[in-house]
């Protein structure tokens, strides 16, 4: 028989911070980031775009469609502040209605595709064989060029703002998709996942309680930049006439009017380009400042 | 001395990534300027041959190769065949081609032509009368959808017993006999499988094919056998450029010569800017028009189509999207034409009051009108401004309609198919030719067939009884009662006679247009 040797007695550890050891620091939130720096001048830029959208009809004093008698391609000046078009519509109020139709793109079919692709990227990915089917399947969405899509999509759906919503939808769900597998990939590996695995917690549970939470960071950055892409292909499919129908205005079709009169006006492109430029920069300035508050 | 303090890396990026941008800019500056001054300091010497670099809107379609349904085309037929006969863009006086006198009979059945005994094919082959019934018979079959089917139809026989002359009989005395010579192109009957297949164009005109790219190209060199003498310019190369404003900035980056699609705006700009040319075709005119599907329920009520006729505000469209380069019209007629009739010809001057008060009859008696859709070609840059002044014009009497672009080939093949469900926006030629030849060839007014799919018989009459008279002794109470007809009918509304425009850079001289409204490039010669 062998005598266990104490040499001293055990002695509880301490709860608690230790004496003398510096607090850990904690990262600033998204929230935070969003309202410095970077991130405020982005949300400033989007939220002034959302609000001019937002009181478009208040703010234009003319219908989006509405042809002002004798006001043919007139330059920028008091009645008209941004000038006319060929067929006598004013300009800012178009804009202003056309800022509309992009936040519907933007608002409405990124949201949704960005729904839809994360569903679709938990539940696939848990099980090797419907990870399989849905990354071939992304993976030929994937294989289409934003535009290449648009193009085919509006060939069996006829070009509007619907096939541009669903176009951008088509575009998203893979993105967000992949993204989520990366993060159940990574997640289901990790100890506590395992641990309510042991004590029974079925796949929906863990996906909910525990992969879902763990990816919505990414997911936010990645919306702000999915959001930015929107705009752009909004902007290019109405440039190709793929998008919004004549008369209604979109800020692609503006930009394309824009540049066919840019010999006889100018003028006429400035402010719908300016709003892209804003709600493009805006959505691009969130979207690094929350990748930088991430990964601080 | 201090040392030099080492650059970040990113901020020496940034320098890089400016200063590139910058060199870009300044090259792309220099480009463009030095482009424009090239066409700036042209020296006016004639330059012996070169190619004329053209921009057309729309590529050819060997289906419908006789159909005038594209730039493109327009430009082949008149730089690979000739005609027998050509009018002069001032008047219906024909003129000798490749025939050289006629004879018309006295009851008007019967044209003796002579013909030029010295023309070959591209392919060598001799030009002789068998050519000329070949044509005819060719234009003559419906497979080829030839707007002056019926005419050549008409047309029994053909004496071909001399190589060089051949006489024609007709079923019924013709109006517009020399119409039809005027607008037929000799065909070569030994190559007519490849012209079906787009391989190959075989005439007797100043240019011979080379080559086609479906949706890209054409090209042609010239024909040094040519019977009026050797062309100046070596070849032809046609870009197909569906894009107006690529046009307009491709002939101002000096990449065309001539733009035969662009907006009136354009050519507006252009004109006046000594580097460029701008030309106006009188007398080749064609005129834009609304045309209604008249078994369209809420379109088969003649008050719904008069009140629309009404609504249109046709110098508007005159003004702001012609520019100047039209005339608002009632009836198809130019002011030169004998069916021309001034008073009938205003109409449907714009009467908002008039057209309220016939839909609402209209709707009183029971007619519903949903939302009509308004179709028109989404390429050539006239449609999609006018089809918006339409859609405004008539909803302001209450007719609701949806735009519906499509591209040229399918607008055509919908007219020539009768195929529109409601309203269209187009053009239509031939109202500068013999009156008949509109009212019983164009598709939009053939009395037997036409795509608006009516059916009248009065109107059937009159303008039969235009067409079966001899040719230049029409009774002119005829096309008074053929004007009365295509205005009670009120099928087809007119907005405006336009005077056909292309741009060419200074280089470009004598450039020339059949009264068929297709260019003309056998005078035309460039300079250094």
């Amino acid at each position: 028989m062998t005598d266990i040797a104490v040499a001293e007695p055990l002695v509880p550890v301490p709860v608690g911070p230790v004496p003398d050891d510096p607090a850990p620091v904690r990262r600033p939130g998204l929230l935070h980031a969003l309202v410095h720096g970077r991130g405020l001048v982005g949300l400033v830029l989007v939220g002034a775009v959302v609000l001019l959208g937002v009181l478009g009809p208040l703010l234009a004093p003319y219908g989006p469609t509405e042809q002002v008698a004798g006001a043919n391609l007139l330059g920028p000046g008091p009645g008209h502040w941004l000038g006319t078009d060929e067929l006598n519509r004013d300009i800012w109020s178009r804009t202003l209605y056309g800022i509309r139709a992009d936040l519907v793109v933007v608002f409405a079919a990124v949201p949704v595709g960005a729904v839809l692709g994360v569903l679709l990227g938990l539940v696939t990915s848990w099980w090797s064989v419907t990870d399989v089917i849905a990354q071939r399947a992304f993976d030929l969405l994937l294989a289409f060029p934003a535009l290449i899509l648009g193009i085919l999509l509006t060939a069996f759906l006829g070009p509007g703002l619907l096939t541009v919503g669903v176009v951008i939808v088509a575009l998203e769900i893979p993105v967000f998709g992949r993204l989520v597998r990366t993060a159940v990939r990574t997640v289901r590996e990790m100890p506590f996942v395992e641990a309510s695995q042991v004590v029974g917690a079925g796949p929906a549970w863990v996906l909910r309680k525990h992969v879902l939470p763990n990816s919505l960071e990414p997911l936010t950055v990645q919306l702000a930049v999915s959001m930015s892409v929107a705009v752009f292909v909004e902007g290019a499919m109405s440039f190709l006439g793929l998008g919004v129908r004549p008369p209604h205005p979109s800020l692609g079709s503006l930009i394309k009017d824009g540049v066919r009169l840019l010999h006889d006006a100018p003028t006429f492109a400035v402010g719908p380009l300016t709003v892209v430029v804003a709600l493009v920069l805006g959505l691009l300035l969130i979207s690094q400042s929350l990748s930088e508050a991430r990964r601080a | 001395m201090s040392p030099a303090v080492p650059t970040h890396p990113r901020r020496r990026l940034r320098r890089l990534a400016a200063a590139t941008v910058a060199a870009l800019t300044l090259v792309a500056a220099t480009a463009c300027s030095s482009a424009v001054d090239e066409l700036k300091n042209t020296s006016g010497e004639r330059q012996e041959g070169g190619t004329l670099r053209v921009g057309a809107l729309q590529d050819i379609i060997p289906a419908r190769i006789f159909t005038n349904s594209s730039d493109g085309t327009d430009l082949l037929i008149s730089s690979v065949y000739d005609s027998l006969i050509d009018y002069p863009l001032d008047k219906l006086e024909p003129k000798p081609s490749l025939a050289t006198s006629w004879e018309l009979s006295q009851d008007g059945t019967q044209l003796s032509l002579q013909l030029r005994d010295d023309v070959k094919f591209h392919s060598g082959r001799p030009f002789t009368s068998k050519d000329v019934e070949f044509s005819i018979k060719t234009w003559a079959d419906p497979v080829w959808t030839v707007q002056l089917q019926r005419t050549a139809a008409a047309i029994t026989g053909f004496d071909t017993s001399d190589e060089h002359a051949i006489t024609l009989t007709f079923a019924h005395p013709l109006s517009n006999i020399f119409d039809l010579l005027d607008m037929l192109p000799i065909i070569d009957s030994e190559s007519i499988d490849q012209l079906r297949e787009g391989k190959a164009f075989v005439g007797t005109g100043p240019f011979e094919f080379e080559s086609w790219s479906p949706g890209a190209k054409l090209t042609f060199q010239r024909n040094d056998d040519y019977w009026r003498g050797k062309p100046s310019l070596d070849g032809i190369d046609v870009s197909v450029i569906p894009d107006p404003q690529a046009q307009v900035s491709q002939l101002r980056a000096h990449q065309l010569d001539v733009i035969l699609g662009a907006s009136y705006r354009d050519f507006e700009t252009l004109g006046k800017d000594d580097s460029f040319h701008v030309n106006k075709w009188e007398g080749a005119e064609s005129q834009v028009y609304v045309g209604t599907n008249v078994t369209n329920p809420a379109l088969s009520d003649v008050r719904v189509r008069q009140a629309i006729a009404s609504a249109l505000d046709r110098t508007r469209v005159v003004d702001e999207v012609l520019r100047g380069a039209g005339v608002p019209i009632s009836l198809p007629w130019p002011g030169y034409s004998p069916a021309y009739d001034e008073k009938a010809n205003a109409t449907y001057d714009y009467d908002l009051d008039k057209a309220k008060a016939l839909v609402d009859e209209a709707k009183a008696d029971g007619v519903m009108i949903p939302k009509l859709p308004l179709t028109y070609p989404s390429e050539a840059p006239i449609y999609g401004s006018i089809a918006q002044i339409v859609q405004a014009d008539l909803a302001k009497i209450g007719i609701e309609v949806e735009l519906d672009p499509q591209e040229n080939a399918q607008v055509v093949q919908q007219l020539i198919g009768a195929k529109f469900p409601g309203l269209w926006i187009l053009r239509h030629a031939y109202a500068h030719y013999t009156p008949s030849t509109l009212a019983v060839s164009a598709y939009p007014f053939n009395a037997d067939h036409n795509a608006s799919l009516y059916v009248n018989p009065d109107y059937k009459a009159a303008a039969e009884k235009v067409w079966k008279q001899k040719a230049g002794e029409v009774d002119p109470a005829d096309y008074t009662a053929l004007n009365e007809q295509l205005l009670e009918g009120s099928f087809l509304l007119e907005i405006a006679i336009i005077l056909p425009q292309n741009a060419t850079s200074a280089r470009v001289h004598d450039l020339g247009e059949t009264k068929r409204g297709e260019p003309v490039l056998y005078d035309t010669y460039l300079t250094k």
